[in-house]
């Protein structure tokens, strides 16, 4: 894992704390849904809104499938950095 | 007008009409403008003309004049670009602009051109269609449109004041307003005095209550939440105002509560109109909302309804029609665009038609989340609007103006808190701490271009 993505863990880590469903580790194939951290629509939603603040974008809004777990979502984020 | 600057300065010529830092104008200084302007305007063949001009004087005596004169007047906001000036008299038709300031030419005039004559029209009031445009605040559309009014109509809500020369009112709105052009017939019909900040900003308005004595006040429920601010940031005691009246927004129990304690002494009315709609209705028992019983109430300016949970309005007052546009019924009901909802023996307001949040479906109103988190520790000020979302359509997003001194952490901690136990939809799901909150002609400036 690229050291630049250290923040977004973080602040996806920050997040589910927020919404109570923080977790010690955040392995990249944890499930952002269904049996995983089991996000609803609406939690969803505000996580994009976190990561577009932080960020700029996010990856929920991209327009291509929507990530499926942490690993995709850190993964957005490598894959064209942020400035 | 015309009449009621005559009744006026027939009982007190000298009475001030006008304290602002600019001097006084008394009431037969104004009557003498109006009377020599319109005699200048009828001479000179105007039947429309535009005003652009800060000295609310000048701005009282011309709408006078036209008043007198049959001419059609429009104010243009004085803090209006060149460029919007512009777009405004080819989009209007306003071949004659009044205005001090240096435009393109042609069709300018100064108003000293109009009361440099020695002819004064002293005759009556002329019968038939005395005309006159009012422009929208543009919050909703985000450009001013042009109402249609006509003086006949307008001046019937002043038919029930007394006058009450001793009161000194603030004018905390803009003559371009309905709601300013509301302040000039009052004050008018009551033959007081009006006294005028520096600028329409709060902090000008409580300088310009304590210099000229003001004694009654009517702004918007957000002027009077920066007024608030102000004070409590100066820590020096509030004006003695003796009335202080809200409207052009709906208006929050969290204010009206700041207000009671700030002001003890003063009596709280709540105006309900709209440039579109005209003077509708004037609560004064101090509660936040509408009584019910104004669904049933028949004999006074207006008449409610609610259709779909939106307040339908037929007023005695209301416009004839945007400019250049079909003409409206002039006793047609007409939606007003706002949303309400019946507890108890009150209509509350919920906000407005356009700006409800649509959260995966789920209609979420912004007034009641905006009462509630204005009511957390440490926020001073909170506007909810809908944020785009690519998931859900829209969350309820909410920018914060914090208090002095106060930890945003602990404050996002403490909102998203009072949320918690709420539907999801209705859960803010994104808060951003802002230094202020626009305001336009003295209403918050709601939603948000996505």
């Amino acid at each position: 894992m690229s050291s630049d993505t250290t923040p977004v863990r973080q602040t996806v880590s920050d997040f589910l704390v927020r919404v109570k469903k923080g977790r010690d580790e955040l392995p990249d194939d944890l499930a952002l849904f269904g049996d995983g951290l089991a996000l609803d629509s609406l939690e969803a939603a505000e996580l994009s809104v976190v990561l577009e603040d932080a960020y700029g974008r996010d990856p929920f809004s991209a327009g291509g499938e929507l990530p499926q777990t942490v690993g995709d979502v850190l993964a957005f984020y490598e894959a064209a950095p942020t400035p | 007008m015309i009449e009621l600057l005559r009744a006026a300065a027939e009982e007190a010529p000298h009475r001030v009409a006008l304290a602002s830092a600019a001097g006084v104008t008394t009431y037969a200084e104004l009557v003498a403008r109006a009377e020599t302007a319109a005699a200048e305007l009828r001479s000179r063949g105007v039947r429309r003309l535009a005003v652009l001009d800060p000295d609310h004087a000048t701005v009282w005596a011309l709408l006078a004049a036209c008043s007198l004169a049959g001419v059609e007047s429009c104010v243009y906001p004085v803090a209006a670009t060149d460029e919007t000036v512009a777009e405004l008299r080819e989009r209007l038709g306003h071949d004659v602009l009044v205005t001090p300031r240096d435009l393109p030419a042609p069709g300018l005039l100064r108003p000293d051109e109009l009361w440099a004559g020695t002819d004064r029209d002293t005759g009556p009031v002329p019968d038939g269609p005395r005309p006159l445009l009012v422009l929208t605040s543009g919050t909703t559309s985000g450009r001013p449109q042009a109402a249609r009014h006509d003086w006949s109509r307008i001046l019937r809500v002043t038919l029930r004041i007394r006058p009450t020369p001793e009161q000194r009112w603030l004018l905390a709105y803009a003559p371009n307003q309905f709601a300013g052009l509301q302040m000039l017939l009052h004050v008018a019909a009551a033959r007081a005095t009006l006294a005028a900040g520096t600028t329409f900003q709060p902090r000008d308005g409580l300088e310009a209550m304590r210099r000229f004595g003001v004694t009654h006040a009517s702004g918007t429920p957000t002027f009077w939440r920066f007024l608030l601010a102000e004070l409590r940031t100066e820590g020096e005691p509030a004006p003695p105002l003796e009335q202080v009246t809200l409207g052009g927004e709906a208006v929050p129990s969290a204010v009206v509560d700041a207000l009671r304690r700030t002001f003890p002494r003063a009596h709280l009315s709540q105006l309900y109109a709209a440039t579109e709609m005209g003077l509708s209705i004037s609560v004064r028992d101090g509660e936040v909302g509408l009584p019910l019983s104004v669904l049933e109430a028949t004999d006074g300016e207006a008449e409610f309804r609610i259709v779909d949970g939106e307040l339908w309005v037929r007023s005695r007052s209301s416009m004839l029609g945007y400019h250049d546009d079909e003409p409206v019924p002039e006793d047609g009901w007409r939606a007003s665009g706002d949303l309400v909802e019946v507890v108890g023996d009150r209509i509350q307001f919920r906000g407005r038609a356009t700006e409800v949040i649509n959260v995966g479906g789920v209609k979420v109103h912004p007034l009641p989340i905006e009462e509630r988190v204005a009511r957390v520790p440490g926020v001073a000020l909170a506007h909810a609007h809908g944020r785009p979302n690519a998931l859900v359509g829209q969350v309820v997003a909410l920018d914060v103006v914090l208090a002095d001194g106060v930890d945003a952490a602990a404050v996002d901690t403490a909102i998203r808190e009072e949320f918690a136990d709420d539907p999801a939809a209705h859960r803010p799901r994104s808060i951003t701490f802002v230094e202020t909150l626009d305001v336009q002609g003295g209403k918050l400036v709601r939603g948000r271009t996505p």
